[in-house]
């Protein structure tokens, strides 16, 4: 058991390569003893803001920016430098949340813990309207619209590519490789708009071993459970990671490769040999299952929730950049009565700057002035809810057809 | 020499800042962490009004949720902490608070005597150290915060009611207490751990981050199973 990896206050810590999880030669143990303390965000990332092998490539919304973030990159952590424990409560050394890529889970978090089922109380007219939006939209819908918005994430893995030792690696425009040898082809993307699926907190998983469709365009790894129809169920931002692996074509379900050599013999390995025929077989007695020896590359998705890199509030999506019905003059007066000293325009209008993210040199200029962002038909909307009804309200509003 | 003394000072002052664009913080956490080292003077005479008077003149008074200019504060006074340091500083949404009670009475329960004086003060305007022998009915600043806040939230069953709900507990310093021979090796570091810490490695072989697995409450047709997880199951593309 290593007590330190988590309640290293030093950041001297660090453990060796592959050594099964033992600590680095150079570390000054007995130090790092001496100085224990919480996990911060430095301990808990030192693992988890490298899934997926590597600073952010996995979780979009997580990444060694976090360990000294600007305010703008996460409001709870960049502006009142919250740990993660403080939203991952613990007890007993488990801890809370609910992890989308595995299905283990020792509580759940949520925003609403701390911030309530009707979070807008700021005292604005708009308190009603978004605090209604708070039963169909996960907060991160609005407030943060964009994904891996401080660091690119990787987004594309096609394993079916890795062995061509003739390709080179070409940098992209976020200056990351397109190619690795052992891994495969990638692509990255930074301030991406997510991709927004109803969500009920459950997830469906392929595990090993579960037959999957072979004849699927895609196969979901993971997919959240959820239905326009449940009024429990929102609408929430994942990340999906696209890839290209393996699937036996005989047994119908995914293959696990072995990758990483267990020593200097070892006569399988992929990222020795490079040879699937050989990982394959290995990594599937590995794991307990035949492997047939034919196999079909194909496409998974894996959705993956993002649930932090929270903006301030000022850079929340407006109502316009959804509703394109309000783009016009048209806005809340659809409805309301005019008369009030109100700029109701305004009101609707001002949202996330894209305009600014990208003076800050953010990838989102195609964003500035996009509306329908969360995409109603794709959700199963008829179209803009203030025009055809939301999803349990048939009334449209204040909408004339001869408009 | 004045000059001289003026460049110096300059220098020093230059260098403070640049040294300081350094250091990362917080912006609004280092905001709360400069009101908390406040301490503002003693208000020694209150008016001593009942609870639905002091209510209806704050209404009076057209105090409102836009009034609230501190909307995040940290508990963490040095009228407390100088004298006992064990946990560390309390996290309050004071605006969230507000709406919430959506009665500025409930905390703001009296107000200073002197006219002239806001209608609202800290709590650390009243509430400074216990047993003060000239005022011995007021109770002291941890004893307010405390009372307040857990009769309320028992009141309202909301919002947590025991010490780790809002403090951390402060680690004790280590240096003294963990006994390791110069160079030691990684499980001579574990066991020096355990040797106090027994519990909480038991408890550690039971979860998730040591076994990999565990429940799967939320993975639809594996609700009730323990064994899903990293270290067994899970399946990934990446």
């Amino acid at each position: 058991m290593d007590c330190l990896v988590c309640h290293d206050t030093t950041g001297k810590y660090k453990k060796a390569g592959p050594a099964a999880g033992m600590p680095a030669k150079d570390v000054d143990l007995k130090l790092v003893a001496e100085n224990v303390g919480h996990s911060s965000r430095a301990s808990c990332g030192a693992c988890h803001f490298n899934g997926g092998g590597g600073d952010a490539i996995k979780h979009a919304d997580l990444s060694r920016q976090l360990l000294e973030p600007s305010r703008n990159c996460d409001v709870h952590m960049g502006g009142y430098d919250f740990t993660c424990t403080e939203c991952h409560q613990t007890r007993n050394h488990k801890i809370s949340g609910r992890s989308s890529s595995v299905p283990v889970a020792e509580g759940k978090v949520t925003c609403q813990d701390c911030h309530s089922d009707e979070p807008h109380y700021c005292g604005s007219v708009l308190d009603h309207h978004l605090n209604k939006h708070a039963e169909t939209l996960d907060c991160n819908v609005c407030h943060s619209p964009v994904f891996a918005k401080c660091k690119p994430t990787k987004t594309w893995w096609d394993w079916s590519k890795a062995g061509d030792k003739n390709r080179k690696s070409k940098k992209d425009k976020y200056g990351k490789p397109d190619y690795n040898k052992k891994k495969g082809e990638f692509k990255w993307g930074e301030s991406v708009v997510p991709s927004y699926a109803w969500d009920s907190g459950y997830m469906k998983r392929v595990l090993i071993g579960d037959k999957v469709d072979i004849n699927s365009d895609v196969i979901n790894i993971t997919e959240p459970v959820g239905s326009i129809k449940d009024p429990a169920s929102k609408i929430v931002p994942f990340k999906i990671m696209k890839a290209v692996q393996a699937i036996d074509a005989d047994n119908d379900y995914i293959l696990v490769p072995h990758l990483f050599p267990r020593n200097k013999e070892d006569s399988t390995a992929y990222w020795k040999h490079f040879d699937w025929e050989k990982a394959f077989q290995d990594g599937m007695k590995a794991v307990g299952l035949d492997y047939s020896g034919s196999y079909k590359w194909k496409e998974t998705w894996m959705y993956w929730r993002l649930d932090h890199e929270v903006m301030p509030k000022e850079m929340a999506l407006s109502c316009v950049q959804c509703h394109d019905s309000l783009k016009g003059d048209k806005t809340c007066n659809r409805c309301h009565q005019d008369n009030r000293n109100i700029d109701f325009k305004n009101i609707a209008h001002k949202g996330t700057d894209f305009s600014y993210m990208k003076s800050q040199g953010r990838d989102v200029e195609h964003l500035i002035n996009k509306t329908d962002y969360i995409n109603f038909k794709k959700l199963g909307y008829k179209g803009d809810p203030i025009i055809h009804g939301g999803r349990f309200t048939k009334m449209p509003m204040g909408y004339e057809k001869h408009e | 020499m004045i000059k001289k003394i003026i460049f110096f000072v300059g220098l020093a002052t230059l260098t403070t800042a640049l040294c300081m664009a350094d250091v990362w913080k917080a912006p609004d956490q280092e905001k709360a962490k400069e009101r908390a080292k406040e301490v503002v003077s003693f208000i020694k005479e209150y008016k001593d009004d009942h609870k639905i008077a002091r209510k209806i003149s704050l209404m009076d008074a057209g105090i409102s949720l836009k009034d609230v200019q501190d909307v995040y504060f940290l508990m963490d006074s040095p009228i407390i902490k100088d004298r006992e340091d064990h946990y560390g500083p309390v996290r309050f949404s004071h605006k969230r608070h507000a709406n919430l009670t959506n009665d500025c009475s409930k905390c703001h329960h009296y107000r200073p005597k002197d006219k002239a004086a806001s209608e609202t003060t800290r709590c650390s305007a009243c509430h400074q150290d216990s047993f003060n022998p000239d005022h011995p009915e007021r109770i002291g600043l941890k004893a307010a915060y405390h009372q307040q806040c857990i009769e309320c939230h028992q009141e309202q069953a909301k919002g947590p009611v025991d010490c780790k709900g809002c403090h951390l507990q402060n680690v004790p310093d280590h240096k003294e207490l963990v006994k390791l021979p110069d160079n030691p090796d990684a499980f001579q570091v574990t066991a020096e751990c355990l040797r106090c810490h027994d519990t909480q490695a038991e408890d550690m072989l039971t979860t998730a981050h040591w076994l990999w697995k565990g429940p799967s409450p939320y993975t639809t047709g594996h609700r009730k199973d323990i064994m899903h997880g990293k270290g067994s199951t899970a399946l990934n593309n990446y």
